[in-house]
């Protein structure tokens, strides 16, 4: 009896952890100090050798950082004004002032996203990524929030069917899904594992009174595949 | 008792585990932006449209309201398409639900009119 109750609580605490024990009002200090509202997405930084991968992130940082609470500056309309000013190459900011953000767009904090890494292995239709987050506070230019994820996204398609054909039936639906539907959501997926311990924005119900709450690790390794949500 | 016991940690472990409603739905938001960022042509920019319209009118997050940056966007891709009192009324629509984009709505409204 007291072996199950071991097993079973042990389960329990295994089902939702995260194992870096420290609070997120300490490890994103920052961010419950200064209450930001408004976040900039810096077009995110390729030092991997695909270069489509900048897209594939671009077009899917806002969701995840959006649900969170905060409001997300429009990607298409900040990237006609980064032009403008010619800032749209984020590599030039990651380590200047970014006070003129916080004038421009009325931003206080900024999103910089370095891709690592993107690589595809063929028929195993996996894809292992090495994504770096930095959110900086435009008002005095410390980081305030920082992950990085090792993640191998799986993107084959599992029909269910057993054996030798099974197998040559899954590779086959792996193929069917689009590789243009197939990245995105890899990207879809590294954001909305890491964003999961950000902070609560002002929008979201639960805003001010997440600071108990762990914080995610700062370098993590992650398995994910399209259903993760 | 043994049935009992395991019943109600089970329930408690699942509950735990729930994701709440998300505060905002977004539909095909990610793959349509995407196709719009690649290729901007009719084809992407219409389905970018519809994505807009759907989140706008089959809003079903917690909060109930649009989105941030989808009437702004969205007006924004108008504007793009040579749609300028259209685009424009989406820009002021963004403004009025979410005032913190005032400043910068105004400055993309002055580089349309340049």
């Amino acid at each position: 009896m007291k072996n199950i109750l071991f097993i079973i609580v042990v389960a329990f605490l295994s089902s939702c952890t995260t194992t870096a024990p420290i609070a997120k009002s300490v490890a994103y200090k920052g961010i419950y100090d200064e209450k930001p509202l408004t976040v900039l997405l810096m077009p995110p930084i390729n030092r991997s050798t695909n270069v489509e991968a900048k897209e594939y992130f671009h077009s899917t940082l806002n969701i995840p950082i959006a649900n969170s609470g905060f409001y997300v500056i429009p990607t298409f309309l900040s990237m006609e004004i980064l032009k403008k000013e010619s800032a749209y190459d984020a590599e030039l900011f990651l380590n200047s002032p970014l006070t003129k953000f916080g004038e421009v767009f009325g931003a206080d904090l900024a999103v910089f996203t370095i891709i690592h890494k993107w690589d595809k292995s063929g028929l195993a239709a996996k894809v292992y990524v090495q994504v770096e987050y930095i959110i900086k506070s435009t008002k005095t230019n410390e980081v305030v929030y920082t992950r990085t994820g090792d993640v191998t996204y799986d993107a084959s398609v599992s029909t269910g069917v057993g054996g030798a054909w099974g197998a040559l039936a899954d590779i086959a639906a792996s193929a069917i899904n689009t590789a243009a539907t197939k990245y995105v959501d890899v990207a879809r997926a590294c954001n909305a594992y890491t964003f999961k311990d950000l902070p609560a924005g002002k929008y979201s119900p639960i805003y001010g009174t997440d600071g108990e709450q762990l914080a995610g690790k700062k370098i993590f390794k992650v398995r994910l595949n399209s259903k993760y949500r | 008792m043994k049935k009992i016991l395991f019943i109600s940690i089970t329930v408690l472990m699942l509950a735990s585990c729930t994701t709440q409603k998300p505060l905002y739905t977004w539909g095909k938001y990610e793959i349509t932006s995407y196709n719009y960022l690649k290729n901007s042509d009719e084809k992407s920019t219409q389905q970018l449209i519809e994505t807009y319209q759907n989140i706008i009118e089959k809003q079903k997050g917690s909060r109930g309201v649009v989105p941030p940056g989808v009437y702004a966007d969205y007006g924004f891709v108008l504007l793009q398409a040579n749609k300028t009192e259209e685009g424009k009324a989406m820009l002021l629509k963004e403004v009025a639900l979410y005032p913190e984009s005032k400043i910068f709505i105004d400055r993309i409204l002055k580089i349309i009119e340049e």
